[in-house]
């Protein structure tokens, strides 16, 4: 198992002088779909120093809607300048019909939406050379005609798909503070040999007790205690910020708990 | 009617989510949602589509305020 941090150009030089202790580094394939030169050199030397996954976040693909193949190329651009050994994206839609939401909304989980992902995977995977992991989405809105649960939803995604699973740790504990769920039952729930990434983030809380993933906030020892039953030696834990930056230190020091819970999985 | 379309709009379009909101029901069925779809959607929770149209609207206009301003692995040159 791997133990890295989102790349964000605030935490850059840190990252950089701290690569001793970091295994991997996940780049968003949106910042850079646009690199110049020099930009599409620097990313080259940054896989050329550290292991590095993309991670993208406006494909779209759980979607009975086509992905857009302009983005899907943009993808498939930084995915050949970095050559990954995986790229990942959620279990989400963003757009339909030329409306664009700004943010990952959680679709229908039925049989149509798998029909949609299925082709949209198989569209990703022809682009791109390989399927990306999938990740969980937080919600705060049940989605309605909706006739799988989460769980039974990720274990068809998996299984129509063939592709792994990206677990986030906070979505989970987000989702399930937000509809009164049991987070370790939901782990039960799921294909664990299927997962290949976990994230690792903070949230907030907002109305009625709700969870915001926001990834502003520390990560939750609740998220922590869920690592264990998540992890297996070939997962790569990534831990996401993305504004309100603490001091690097402390961003590591998260790092050193994922570790130690990963050591006690273990024993 | 499909959902996708439904949900992106209930998102996005203020006055259709007021309508909605009023008359869940109703207002689904006008739009073409058959009468098992429109219950699903009847039975969502106001707030919680009331929160997450805040938030989407948020990211909207957070998006738009960093487009500008897009971070980069190194400054651009060209």
């Amino acid at each position: 198992m791997r133990f890295g941090i989102g790349w964000r150009r605030e935490l850059g030089a840190a990252i950089l002088s701290n690569l001793n202790r970091i295994d991997v580094i996940e780049v968003l394939a949106e910042d850079h779909t646009n690199a110049n030169v020099a930009e599409q050199r620097a990313l080259r030397f940054l896989a050329g120093s550290v292991p590095v996954v993309v991670h993208a976040t406006s494909l779209g693909l759980a979607s009975c809607d086509a992905v857009d193949p302009k983005r899907l190329d943009a993808v498939a651009r930084v995915v050949g300048w970095i050559e990954p050994g995986a790229w990942s994206e959620h279990l989400a839609f963003v757009r339909w019909g030329g409306i664009e939401l700004g943010h990952l909304a959680a679709p229908p989980r039925n049989e149509r939406t798998l029909e949609g992902l299925a082709r949209n995977i198989d569209r990703a995977r022809q682009v791109i050379g390989m399927a990306p992991a999938l990740e969980n989405v937080a919600t705060l809105l049940d989605p309605p005609t909706s006739d799988w649960s989460e769980p039974e939803w990720l274990r068809q995604v998996a299984a129509r798909t063939g592709a792994s699973l990206l677990l986030d740790l906070h979505n989970l504990h987000a989702n399930a503070t937000n509809f009164g769920f049991d987070a370790k039952t939901f782990l039960r729930g799921l294909p664990l040999d299927r997962i290949r990434m976990i994230h690792l983030a903070g949230g907030r809380r907002i109305e009625g007790g709700r969870i915001l993933d926001d990834h502003l906030h520390d990560v939750p020892q609740e998220v922590f205690d869920l690592l264990p039953g998540a992890i297996s030696d070939d997962v790569d834990v990534i831990l996401e910020r993305d504004g309100n930056y603490p001091r690097f230190g402390e961003l590591l020091a998260e790092l050193g708990r994922a570790r130690d819970a990963a050591v006690r999985s273990a024993a | 009617m499909n959902l996708e379309t439904f949900l992106a709009r209930l998102y996005t379009d203020d006055a259709l989510r007021s309508a909605f909101l009023a008359a869940p029901l109703d207002t689904a069925l006008a739009e073409g949602a058959s009468p098992s779809e429109a219950e699903s959607l009847a039975a969502m929770n106001p707030e919680s589509l009331t929160l997450a149209a805040r938030g989407f609207t948020r990211k909207r206009d957070r998006r738009a305020a960093l487009s500008e301003t897009r971070p980069k692995l190194v400054p651009k040159r060209d």
